[in-house]
């Protein structure tokens, strides 16, 4: 008797990997349309096919309570970094050819975006009232029958102001969250320069996080522009998003993203 | 570089005692770099700017990297002093018992300790950001971000210090932090910095108030006793002359006697 030990790394990636998401044309909040695209750029980024399928319930078929997560072969992965990771098992990476102090300057910039990109999208679609009640409760709560979405919007809403308020963005006005918007978008485009992606010529897990987040917030209709005009404020980071958009979705036969 | 900032002994209340004349041009009053959450600063950002003269690139890489600190090492931070309950209950709630005025001192350091463990995870990660320091030229902002997380970490003699002994082993962040020491703290030598320089450091009082407010509760808790004294009848003052004064007072106290 002999024991074969299989690693997960020895399967390659196959033809009928799925990502999850929610439903997108009334569920999906702009949080998670950016985590989803984030995630998606990266694997085309990788060459790798992947099946977007939207599951109203898909927050809860998450191993971590996140979307998006992939599902390939009999594994379940979910959120941008453990994907990163797994992909990596696999013998996939964007970022082998970046040097030490790179890595860490890659690290530094995503933690960023998640830091304020992603907070400020938490705190716009869950805290401001405004865009809480013509938006948020109604396309959260869509699935679901009378009283059923009204309970999970009002459960996931307090859920997120008392991680706001543990990050000490609960007393924050929806000014200065947007003035952290813009000093975000301003670190980036110095960052990005005038080179096509941030590590100069090859996209990295970096790119995919920064198209995610931007060209959901430009393209996402709010109760008013005010987030998106931050983004507009710097061309580069305009150009970057419609580069990544027209070489890795368009050009691909994905057609347009909606 | 700046202002120079003395330490009251003792108080840990921090002041300038000499400034420098202002360089920030009115075109950078709006720091690029103000820290985007929670830090404490001490001096508003328009008017001391320790980022004068790094690049625009190098404010953004500034802000990347408090980031990429903020969501590495605070939660690692939190949970050293904190969470665990060693650490907890030997040092940090040490620290801030002493430092409270009372009652404050019995349920502040609980709150505080509840309030910790908000932030839902506790990463016991590997400290990367190695080579800060030597990524900007001189020191900014940043480095007096990243000194405050690590000098308190290598500096606190914690019983439990899985962290502490990690970090030791990472030799240049260890000459980084006691370079910093010497130059900008060198009253401390190789001291303990006092603990109430923590970032969520509580409002200590200065001697005199602390005198005043000891007396103050004194008097207060006197007047109270003779107040509810006079006002039960345990005590009574009777307008009598003072050769009588005896007799009635017997008189009020066995009236008393004869009650119970």
């Amino acid at each position: 008797i002999y024991l074969v030990a299989e690693s997960k790394s020895a399967e390659p990636w196959p033809e009928n990997a799925t990502l999850y998401q929610q439903l997108k044309g009334e569920q999906i909040l702009l949080s998670d349309n950016a985590a989803s695209l984030a995630v998606q750029a990266f694997l085309q980024m990788c060459n790798l096919p992947i099946k977007v399928v939207c599951r109203a319930n898909a927050e809860y078929m998450s191993p971590s309570g996140k979307v998006p997560f992939i599902h390939v072969g009999n594994q379940v992965v979910s959120e941008l970094g453990p994907i990163v990771q797994f992909v990596k098992a696999k013998g996939h990476s964007l970022s082998d050819g970046l040097g030490e102090v790179q890595k860490a300057e890659m690290k530094a910039y995503m933690e960023l975006v998640n830091n304020m990109l992603l907070t400020a999208e938490l705190y716009l679609q869950w805290c401001d009232e405004a865009t809480v009640g013509e938006i948020t409760h109604a396309r959260y709560g869509s699935p679901y029958p009378w009283p059923l979405n009204h309970i999970l919007a009002y459960q996931k809403q307090w859920e997120v102001k008392r991680k706001m308020k543990a990050i000490g963005w609960g007393k924050k006005t929806l000014d200065q969250v947007l003035e952290d918007v813009d000093q975000c978008c301003q670190a980036l485009s110095q960052r990005l320069g005038t080179q096509p992606y941030f590590f100069n010529k090859q996209p990295t897990e970096l790119d995919a996080l920064v198209f995610g987040h931007l060209y959901t917030i430009l393209t996402t209709q709010l109760t008013n522009d005010e987030l998106s005009e931050k983004v507009k404020n710097y061309s580069n980071l305009l150009a970057f998003c419609r580069r990544i958009e027209q070489h890795y979705f368009e050009d691909r036969g994905k057609g347009r993203l909606s | 570089m700046g202002v120079r900032v003395e330490c009251v002994c003792g108080s840990g209340v921090w002041r300038p005692v000499r400034r420098v004349p202002d360089r920030t041009p009115s075109s950078l009053v709006k720091c690029p770099c103000s820290p985007p959450v929670s830090t404490p600063w001490i001096f508003p950002p328009q008017k001391y700017n320790a980022d004068y003269d790094l690049s625009a690139r190098q404010g953004a890489d500034t802000l990347a990297f408090m980031s990429l600190l903020e969501e590495k090492l605070l939660p690692v931070l939190v949970h050293t002093f904190w969470i665990d309950t060693k650490n907890y209950v030997e040092v940090t709630r040490k620290w801030y018992a002493e430092a409270m005025p009372f009652p404050l001192n019995f349920f502040l350091p609980g709150r505080m300790q509840r309030q910790g463990l908000q932030p839902s995870r506790v990463v016991l990660a590997r400290i990367e950001a190695k080579e800060d320091a030597t990524l900007l030229g001189g020191p900014a902002s940043l480095d007096a971000f990243v000194f405050s997380y690590l000098a308190l970490l290598l500096q606190a003699k914690l019983p439990s210090g899985k962290l502490q002994a990690h970090l030791r082993g990472l030799h240049n962040l260890c000459a980084y932090c006691t370079h910093i020491l010497s130059l900008y703290f060198p009253w401390d030598g190789a001291e303990v910095p006092p603990p109430r320089q923590t970032p969520a450091g509580p409002e200590t009082e200065e001697e005199p108030y602390r005198r005043r407010n000891q007396i103050l509760s004194v008097l207060a808790g006197l007047a109270a006793m003779v107040g509810y004294a006079l006002l039960s009848g345990i005590v009574s003052i009777q307008r009598a002359t003072p050769a009588r004064a005896p007799g009635t007072r017997a008189l009020g106290m066995a009236e008393e006697d004869e009650e119970e």
